[in-house]
């Protein structure tokens, strides 16, 4: 027929139509973060999968079914507010089985999210969760963990459903396959658990509150059909604690993720500006240069969320700066100092600034000869007015005095407080103390700090290097590296600008020659003044940008636009990529999608099988009844007539009449 | 919910038209030809009444309850009625008797509608992992459904085939058939100006269609009397 292929492109459409219309909120899909993944000298460390595929617990699952409970086919839910460190400790230390780990972050370590200023309270409580959080990913980042763990961010989705996870678990349900989900094949259910009855008491008398509720079959309420079950469940009461236990909603974590491969060759990529000094005529020897240096890049437990405001954003953004403000002075030969600058921009950061040391190592050696004087910016975004210079050479040596007054000087007219730390190293070769840390790393057991490296160790002792850091001792190993609480809102701008005002202000008086003496080279309100948006939109911009180095290429946006910020400010730019060391493996798959399934059990789809049977059953019957055998009472009527039928009833009556 | 739940649902849904094709004595004079004739009037029938929609219905973005538009959409639904006039009176059918046929025209139409309203979500929503009451509540609707494509058959059967009314039963079998099929019209109105929920829409097409079902098995036995 003609209408055919018509008819049928029709038919599909209606089908679209329809099924679009139907499968809108089916399901609900959160953003979640992979813990990360990575071996270290072959050991592996993190979470070690990120397909998952189970059913929904809390933590009060654990306190109602005791040690008993078998979770190897559950995702733990845990919210990092109501955490609870000796259990999460013991749990990993002792590697327990767990189908998967789910830790819910206040919205507050969101990159995305913008911190209103709540008061003080609310700043408490921030800390208190901080240092939670920092505890837990020193636990995560550490271990080998055989399972997913994924890192999302409360919503009103995760808590209702958290809530309903909760629910189920006070009364001793367990979400196992049976009982709160599909059964897998080829998996025996662990025995089905009684709840203990107290709980029950409790549950069953909470419904009864209200009587008229539960007299009432059918409640008109408003809500949502997917809580309909309710209804049926108080409908039968005298099986109704059974079955609210059998047809209770329960919940599927589903992220759909590939195997995690490897990394093929993690990049180091470090960018260097180089501002030349002013050559006086008839001067042949090599002006002296002063290295700027600051890694960008981070490494915390969840990559996708490493954006690493303090560490080392702030050494980052404030690098920019002064290659702006220094820019702006060498761009007139009348102000040119007679020193080269070089900024540099280093990767490889957390794993003991290997990308310094290749760095250091590949430069050529008529330059690396002529660097008098490094600087290292680590972590200088935090509220507080101290600040520390760490040195290696000992304090009583004459370069490390000057550069230390002269950074008093400076300090004191801003307000500022820096001190001069001391520490030591004991290896004249760069290359064997970076040994010397990996053997340490081996030793890594207790986690006791071993260890510690700053970045100026990863220059010859012939030059004078420093970093300055809010930090008074080097952080651990993968330590204050940008981990899941330092963002944006734990960050303070005023302080990196003063900080900025403190290195430009007595790096230019070493350039030029004026220590000791009170100028105020960029004074607010000059054309030289610190530039606070400037600092702000950087800010923000790393802020929201993840930096793990292994992850980021050559052409990733973050590189290329370092490397034109620099290429504005300097002269000449060199963009250096090398291969991390070998002793660091990544895989990849730092993220996904987490869907959120309402399932019922196997067992309600039993017992509406049933139901259905027997409506059926029930229609079968009273169908039969109602037209085979009326139909034969009333062909028989049409027949006989209907005084018959009367009679055939009355027969015993009429026939006392007709005897009587 | 995968295949166990779209397996209890596709039986919900399209169970009873099989019991009460076997269960009644439709089975016994063989009058599948039948139904499945008034299921192809159907299909083209939905055909017509989709050309009809896309060409006078304004598409709105808005779930409000547009009067105009409902009126409309009431009027392209007489459509409906013409094709179950076309499959009652204008096909030929065997030699089966004005009771049977008008059970068989009701049942093959009941079943084509469902299965094209209903078979595609339930395919493809049902089989997820994701669980929820639609689609029984589908398969509750698609139940009131056949009993009122039963009761529109057999109000037109009364309204077209027989001759012979009592003259006082005639405005009640119009009346009442206006009733059913304005149905979809007034079950609209009632999820989108009043804003039911869809267990309480489903409750009232239920009790409806048992009631309307009611009255036309009276009307219909009442009519049947006269020849008495």
């Amino acid at each position: 027929m003609f209408v055919e292929p018509v008819y049928s492109s029709l038919i599909t459409l209606l089908i679209i139509v329809v099924a679009c219309a139907e499968l809108c909120d089916a399901v609900t899909v959160v953003d979640v973060y992979r813990l990360v993944q990575y071996d270290l000298g072959g050991v592996p460390l993190g979470s070690r999968l990120a397909a998952l595929s189970h059913h929904a617990g809390s933590s009060l699952y654990l306190s109602s079914a005791g040690a008993a409970a078998d979770l190897s086919r559950t995702v733990l839910i845990l919210p990092v507010r109501e955490l609870n460190l000796t259990f999460i400790r013991d749990y990993i230390g002792q590697r327990k089985p767990l189908g998967g780990l789910l830790l819910l972050l206040p919205p507050v370590f969101s990159p995305q999210h913008s911190d209103s200023g709540g008061g003080a309270d609310q700043d408490s409580a921030k800390d208190l969760v901080k240092e939670v959080l920092i505890e837990v990913e020193r636990l995560l980042i550490h271990a080998n963990i055989p399972y997913p763990v994924y890192f999302g961010f409360e919503d009103e989705a995760v808590h209702a459903m958290l809530g309903d996870v909760k629910k189920n678990d006070i009364t001793g349900q367990p979400a196992t396959a049976t009982t709160g989900g599909q059964s897998e094949p080829g998996h025996p259910s662990p025995s089905d658990q009684r709840p203990p009855l107290g709980n029950f008491n409790n549950y069953a008398s909470k419904v009864q509150q209200s009587p008229l509720d539960s007299l009432l079959c059918v409640r008109l309420s408003d809500e949502p059909i997917a809580f309909g079950y309710q209804r049926w469940a108080l409908i039968g009461r005298r099986c109704g604690p059974w079955l609210r236990r059998r047809a209770a909603k329960s919940y599927k974590l589903v992220v759909a993720a590939p195997e995690p491969r490897k990394v093929a060759s993690p990049a180091i990529i470090n960018i260097q500006g180089w501002l030349p000094g002013l050559k006086a005529d008839g001067d042949s020897n090599q002006l002296p240069t002063i290295a700027i240096v600051a890694s960008y890049d981070t490494f915390g437990a969840a990559p996708a969320l490493s954006v690493g405001s303090d560490s080392n954003g702030s050494g980052v953004v404030a690098l920019l700066e002064i290659a702006r403000l220094f820019s702006i002075l060498y761009s007139n030969p009348k102000t040119r100092g007679r020193y080269n600058l070089l900024f540099v921009l280093t990767s490889g950061g957390p794993y003991n600034y290997n990308g310094t040391h290749k760095w250091l190592r590949s430069m050529d050696q008529r330059l690396r000869e002529t660097i008098d004087y490094a600087i290292c910016l680590n972590s200088i975004g935090s509220s507080s007015n101290e600040l520390w210079l760490h040195v290696s050479k000992p304090p009583e040596n004459a370069y490390i005095k000057q550069i230390f007054e002269g950074f008093s000087t400076v300090s004191e007219e801003l307000g500022l407080k820096v001190g001069l730390k001391h520490k030591k190293i004991n290896i004249s070769n760069p290359r064997e103390s970076q040994m010397l840390s990996f053997i340490c790393l081996a030793l890594r057991t207790g986690y006791v700090p071993i260890c510690m490296v700053w970045e100026h160790e990863q220059f010859s002792l012939r030059v004078t290097a420093a970093t300055l850091s809010e930090l008074s001792v080097a952080p651990d190993f993968l330590e204050s590296t940008g981990g899941l609480s330092d963002n944006r809102n734990f960050i303070n701008e005023a302080s990196i600008s003063r900080s900025v005002k403190l290195v430009a202000e007595s790096l230019a008086r070493h350039i030029y020659g004026q220590q000791g003496k009170s100028i105020d080279i960029f004074a607010d309100h000059s054309s030289l003044s610190i530039n606070p948006s400037y600092i702000r939109s950087w800010v923000e911009f790393l802020s929201t940008t993840p930096r793990v180095a292994p992850f980021l290429s050559k052409n990733d946006p973050l590189i290329v636009a370092l490397k034109k910020e620099l290429a504005d400010h300097t002269v000449e730019v060199n963009v250096q990529q090398e291969l991390l060391d070998g002793m660091f493996t990544f895989y990849d798959s730092t993220s996904g999608r987490l869907h959120i399934y309402q399932v019922a059990s196997v067992t309600f789809d039993l017992i509406l099988l049933l139901v259905l049977a027997s409506y059926l059953i029930v229609l079968f019957s009273f169908l039969v009844i109602l037209t085979r055998v009326i139909s034969m009472l009333a062909d028989y009527v049409f027949e006989q007539g209907l005084d018959d039928l009367i009679s055939l009833f009355r027969r015993p009556s009429s026939r006392k009449v007709k005897t009587a | 919910m995968t295949m166990f739940h779209f397996l209890n649902c596709a039986i919900l849904t399209f169970g009873p038209h099989a019991v009460y094709y076997s269960a009644t004595p439709l089975s016994e004079y063989d009058t599948l030809g039948t139904s499945i004739k008034a299921a192809v009037v159907y299909l083209v029938t939905a055909l017509v009444k989709l050309v009809c929609l896309a060409t006078f219905l304004k598409v709105s973005e808005s779930d409000s309850f547009d009067p105009y538009q409902e009126l409309l959409k009431a009027l392209i639904g007489f459509v409906d009625v013409a094709g179950l006039y076309f499959a009652l009176t204008q096909l030929t059918h065997r030699n089966i008797s004005q009771n049977h046929k008008f059970q068989a025209v009701g049942l093959g139409w009941a079943f084509a509608d469902s299965v094209l309203h209903r078979l595609a979500p339930l395919w493809v929503g049902a089989r997820g992992l994701e669980f929820t009451w639609d689609f029984v509540l589908q398969g509750l609707e698609a139940n009131a459904n056949l009993v009122l494509c039963l009761s529109l058959a057999a109000l037109g059967s009364l309204i077209w085939l027989r001759k012979n009314k009592p003259k006082t039963l005639i405005p009640i079998i119009y009346a009442c058939a206006g009733i059913v099929a304005t149905m979809p019209s007034i079950t609209s109105y009632l999820k989108r100006g009043l804003g039911w929920h869809f267990p309480k829409v489903v409750g009232f097409e239920l009790f409806t269609s048992l009631v309307m079902a009611f009255i036309s098995w009276q009307l219909f036995t009442a009519c049947q009397r006269p020849s008495n």
